[in-house]
């Protein structure tokens, strides 16, 4: 008998497919996006570098070990070289990579705290809560960031946290708006409604039933926040705003521009660590994009 | 004394037009354990009766300028919000009409059962599962253990609206409002749910105030009708009355509309909309469309009268519609 009975397909049919929780149908979609595999590898080898590369490699970056300007690839013990007062550029890069990242990752931790709480605050309530915290808001993003964040750094002394909190308070809008946006949009759903009707309160509906419905633009969101934040703890350090007592990579290309026409290395490699660490990220940023996108998921 | 008595309910809407109103003192009651159909067209005030009783409606826009909906003698349109909360999904629990989006999509059903009981009963959340996979398997889900672990996009939407109800009636509620549960199922779906409503009532001794257009679902379901034309009720009484005889020529109309085996031809029609909230006149709002209509109809507005069986309607009271 070739066709199956009646029965069988029945039986079939009342099987449920595995359950795939979403997070999960995000990650499968992510590993087949090949770009952003290829990202987060990257990223992975940074951290690796950065976290344990010191433990086999260099030790004080603020040790002068050689001669100054030595260029990359002369003295097998100092491949990359050395600054301009004769300090061990790949020592300086493994050291200076983790409080880079960390500066990021606090940045966009802040930067995601303030903007999810306060969007969410405006998106659910509305009304004056949502004209005075928009106001607010508004108030932010015309300032310009770099400035507003060199005022903030000066105003308190520079350190890894003042530049995280800085560069936090400084980015928050984009993000308020975005998650405003989400909340507006999810809090007419039915969903939200029926939450209401069971007699959950406001607060709850709010973290437990709209958030993690809109927490996929949020996650891409705070991914490219973290190479933005990467971007701009760069730019304030190279503007001698960093924190002059922890080695990071602005604060190496800061500390060596002036004399970029006679010795290009000391800037290029730190230089290109940020590129790639912020080009891993925004790889990363992308591929969850596409994984939470219910319109590509059938591909 | 009746469980849920709604008293000249009057609820106005801000919009462009200026406050137009959606309910102009609507009277029901609903007596501990039987059915209560509210039925009419689109726009004519059945869903924002069966919110407001919730206390959903939004405000602003919207406003409950007068009237009172009583829960055992307490006044809900004075409740605060935190005893509205503590009443809701305990004491009235409403099942919606759209299955498909009533469910939130990020949370397994029985996660979202459980969390329904865990708001307003003490228990510890394995208990709290436990309860939701054996309502689960009460509402007629099979192998509902599993199933609890199902996120609603894997669910049917006769499925899902099975999880609703469940949902619904997890605190045993004395009132269960259905705003239109079947509309977006299939037909043979439709007559499940309904059986499964008429058997939760049965176990549950819940009330149910049922919100339809669909006169089928009037006939399998209800205890009694009261039938809504723009933001009133203009006809009520037991069910077999109306249905069988109809007084109000609207309600007439609306049977007609009903699609029968029987009879070939064509389906009568009303003639019209439900005109505009804004552009209500002075007299009878029906009358625009009403082939019997008089001169008084559009001077005054009928209201409800009669006994068992009531009706707003000059035509009806007098004889000669």
């Amino acid at each position: 008998m070739k066709d199956p009975t009646p029965r069988a397909m029945i039986g079939r049919a009342a099987r449920a497919p595995k359950a795939e929780s979403p997070g999960r149908e995000a990650w499968r979609m992510f590993r087949r996006n090949i770009p952003a595999v290829c990202g987060l590898l990257i990223l992975i080898c940074i951290v690796l570098a950065v976290l344990y590369g010191t433990l086999f490699y260099g030790g004080d970056p603020f040790e002068i070990v050689w001669a100054p300007h030595e260029p990359p690839g002369v003295t097998p013990e100092f491949p990359l070289g050395t600054d301009y007062l004769g300090r061990n550029i790949l020592a300086g890069l493994l050291a200076g990579g983790g409080p880079t990242l960390a500066v990021g990752a606090a940045a966009a931790v802040i930067t995601m705290g303030i903007g999810i709480s306060l969007g969410a605050l405006a998106g659910y309530f509305g009304g004056w809560v949502d004209n005075l915290l928009m106001r607010i808001t508004e108030f932010f993003q015309v300032l310009p960031a770099l400035l507003f964040a060199m005022v903030l750094v000066t105003l308190f002394s520079p350190s890894l946290w003042t530049i995280a909190i800085a560069i936090g308070v400084v980015s928050w809008p984009q993000t308020a708006r975005l998650t405003r946006a989400e909340f507006l949009k999810i809090k007419q759903l039915e969903y939200v409604t029926a939450a209401r009707a069971i007699g959950a309160q406001d607060g709850r509906i709010m973290w437990t039933v709209i958030l993690p419905n809109a927490a996929p633009p949020l996650i891409v969101s705070a991914t490219l926040t973290v190479g933005v934040a990467i971007l701009f703890e760069a730019g304030l350090s190279f503007l001698g705003l960093g924190d002059p007592n922890v080695m990071s990579w602005g604060l190496m290309i800061g500390a060596n521009r002036d004399y970029i026409l006679d010795a290009w290395w000391p800037v290029t490699f730190p230089g290109l660590a940020i590129f790639l660490t912020v080009f891993a990220v925004s790889l990363i940023g992308d591929g969850l994009n596409d994984a939470f996108n219910p319109k590509l998921r059938s591909r | 004394m009746s469980l849920l008595e709604i008293d000249a309910l009057k609820v106005t809407f801000q919009t462009r037009h200026g406050a137009v109103t959606a309910l102009d003192g609507v009277s029901l009651t609903l007596n501990a354990q039987e059915t209560l159909c509210v039925v009419g067209e689109s726009g004519c005030g059945k869903s924002i009766t069966a919110l407001s009783t919730m206390g959903l409606i939004p405000m602003p826009p919207g406003r409950i300028v007068g009237g009172a909906i009583r829960l055992n003698s307490e006044d809900l349109t004075k409740a605060s919000e935190a005893r509205m909360r503590a009443l809701r999904g305990a004491e009235i629990a409403m099942i919606f009409q759209e299955p498909m989006t009533s469910l939130n999509p990020v949370f397994t059903v029985g996660d979202q059962i459980a969390e329904a009981i865990l708001l307003h009963q003490d228990v510890t959340r394995d208990a709290a599962w436990n309860a939701a996979v054996a309502l689960l398997d009460r509402v007629g889900i099979p192998s509902a253990a599993e199933r609890a672990k199902a996120y609603p996009h894997e669910l049917s939407g006769g499925m899902r609206q099975r999880v609703m109800i469940a949902m619904a009636v997890s605190c045993r509620p004395k009132v269960l409002i259905a705003d239109e549960p079947t509309t977006a199922l299939d037909v043979t779906v439709q007559a499940q749910i309904f059986d499964l409503l008429n058997e939760i009532q049965r176990d549950f001794g819940a009330a149910i105030l049922m919100i339809t257009h669909d006169m089928g679902a009037v006939s399998e379901m209800a205890d009694r009708v009261a039938v809504m034309y723009a933001g009133r009720v203009i006809e009520e009484g037991l069910a077999d009355d109306v249905l069988d005889h109809p007084r109000h020529p609207y309600t007439r109309g609306l049977i007609g509309c009903i699609p029968s085996l029987d009879h070939a031809g064509a389906l009568k029609e009303i003639p019209g909309v439900v005109p505009p909230l804004h552009l209500l006149g002075e007299g009878c709002s029906f009358a625009e469309r009403c082939d019997f209509a008089r001169q008084t109809c559009r001077a005054r507005q009928p209201v409800l009268r009669g006994a068992a069986h009531r009706v707003a309607c000059f035509g009806a009271q007098e004889g000669w519609a």
